[in-house]
């Protein structure tokens, strides 16, 4: 809590500074990230908020009084940070105005909000996720995940990019796919779940402290109840590796 | 005369129950010395019967038929007493035990009735809710955990086959719709749900699900998707893992 305090109040300060910060005010519903690349973390607002991590290396002084306007002939709505933010409904949509280089920005969110991140082009970084409890829905192409003290619900796939996840002390539902990355998951050891694990051409290692009872086993998957069985946890990599840690 | 009718008169006569024309008719027939000789026949009859009224039976055939009607009713009481004593008690205590049985039955079967028609009303609810949710557009969560309780259906019902094969081919996030492919490959042996699948592939447009469907033909050793198979890695959009794929299975299918 103490953490969250601090770096919310780093990112007013540094917010103000550059003056770029961008608030909407919705604490359910569903942000749509159409982003290259972003870090998203919890907070316990009752606002979005959107701030740029570019610094000053990113000014142009050319587009001074300019506004962004993209192919989708979306502007600039949020005071120079290179995203069209819309409200409609429960969605909340967002996105992208540059082409080949993607702001890099920091979102806050509210706990009720379900955040999704999409990502098709090569332009693009990692997704970063950070003491969330949200339920969190990335799809990507070239993207790489990353998320710290998440409880899910997760549903996460990625081609090129690996996932690394951290969990917290509560752990939902779990989906997450990776095709040529890497797959690394981090969970308490007590973690409750009916566990299934898949590769095709990779590896899959587990900690063998976890009490695991595999129910079946085929050439390229196990299955079987971690602690007696609870939330779904399904990882899949087909040509990456499969990592099961303990916390 | 008829002498029936004659005979009537008679008695009538000797009764005293006629007018006077008939009796000064009957007087004018018992001239006739037949009709006379049956006057004095029917006089001695009846004056017999008037008699017998008056007759008393004896003591003795009074207490004669006292006695027998003693025995008689000793007789008939003797298995009734024995009746009297069990056999009523028994029939009264099968006809509780019965009457308990069957209103125990009856409530048993109202419950279980009931409780049926609960079971079915509830599991018709979690029908319709797991329908629901697979189409709930807000959270993919909500979607996929509705998928993956399909799994635990011993059954899959037409309704519940055409919702996992829309979700398959059209949910917007891959990772649900890998969780229909995979609740529908559970089903693969039925005719409908295999034609499905193998529908599927030349519909299919995300390249994670292309790779697992065709990962599941090659299991099912499904030859009659070569075809499609080429057109995958003919298709300029097709990225490079799902034609490594394409290769692969059509390596392992020919």
């Amino acid at each position: 809590m103490k953490k969250l305090v601090v770096i919310m109040l780093v990112l007013i300060a540094t917010g103000a500074a550059h003056a770029q910060e961008f608030k909407v005010a919705k604490n359910t519903g569903r942000l749509e990230l159409h982003v290259g690349r972003a870090r998203i973390e919890g907070h316990s607002g009752n606002e979005i908020i959107f701030t740029s991590r570019d610094g000053d290396k990113e000014r142009d002084p050319r587009a001074e009084g300019l506004a962004t306007i993209n192919s989708l002939g979306l502007k600039d709505n949020t005071n120079g940070l290179g995203l069209n933010v819309t409200v409609k409904g429960d969605v909340i949509s967002v996105y992208n105005l540059k082409k080949n280089n993607s702001p890099d920005i920091r979102i806050l969110v509210p706990k009720g909000v379900i955040v999704s991140f999409e990502h098709e082009g090569v332009h693009g970084g990692t997704a970063e996720f950070r003491n969330m409890e949200n339920e969190i829905e990335v799809s990507a192409q070239y993207n790489s995940v990353e998320l710290e003290n998440v409880t899910g619900p997760l549903t996460i796939r990625t081609i090129y990019g690996h996932v690394e996840a951290t969990l917290g002390s509560t752990v939902k539902d779990i989906s997450i796919v990776s095709v040529y990355g890497y797959v690394d998951l981090t969970v308490p050891a007590a973690t409750k779940a009916d566990l299934r694990m898949e590769t095709s051409y990779g590896e899959i290692l587990v900690d063998p402290d976890f009490k695991i009872e595999f129910s079946s086993t085929s050439d390229d998957r196990v299955s079987g109840k971690m602690n007696g069985g609870g939330v779904a946890m399904d990882l899949t990599c087909n040509y990456g590796k499969v990592y099961l840690r303990k916390k | 005369m008829e002498r029936e009718k004659l005979e009537g008169l008679l008695i009538d006569f000797i009764d005293g129950r006629l007018n006077e024309s008939e009796r000064k008719e009957v007087k004018g027939l018992l001239n006739d010395p037949e009709v006379r000789v049956l006057y004095e026949q029917l006089k001695q009859v009846t004056s017999a019967m008037d008699r017998s009224s008056e007759l008393n039976p004896s003591n003795r055939m009074f207490s004669d038929f006292q006695q027998m009607l003693k025995e008689e009713t000793a007789k008939e009481n003797a298995p009734q007493q024995k009746q009297v004593f069990f056999t009523p008690t028994v029939y009264r205590a099968a006809a509780a035990v019965a009457l308990v049985m069957v209103g125990i039955s009856i409530g048993y079967f109202v419950n279980k009735f009931n409780a049926q028609q609960e079971t079915i009303a509830r599991m018709e609810q979690e029908r319709q809710e797991m329908l629901t949710n697979m189409s709930d557009p807000i959270s993919a969560s909500s979607r996929m955990k509705a998928v993956n309780n399909t799994t635990t259906m011993s059954t899959l019902d037409d309704v519940f086959v055409s919702a996992l094969v829309k979700t398959m081919n059209e949910d917007k996030n891959t990772n649900v719709r890998l969780a229909a492919l995979e609740a529908l490959s559970k089903f693969q042996q039925e005719p409908k749900v295999k034609q499905e699948l193998i529908a599927a592939l030349a519909k299919q447009s995300d390249p994670i699900v292309q790779i697992a469907l065709i990962q599941l033909m090659v299991k099912m050793k499904e030859k009659g998707v070569l075809n499609d198979l080429n057109r995958i890695i003919e298709d300029s959009n097709t990225i490079k893992p799902v034609k490594d794929e394409a290769y692969s299975g059509i390596l392992k299918l020919s």
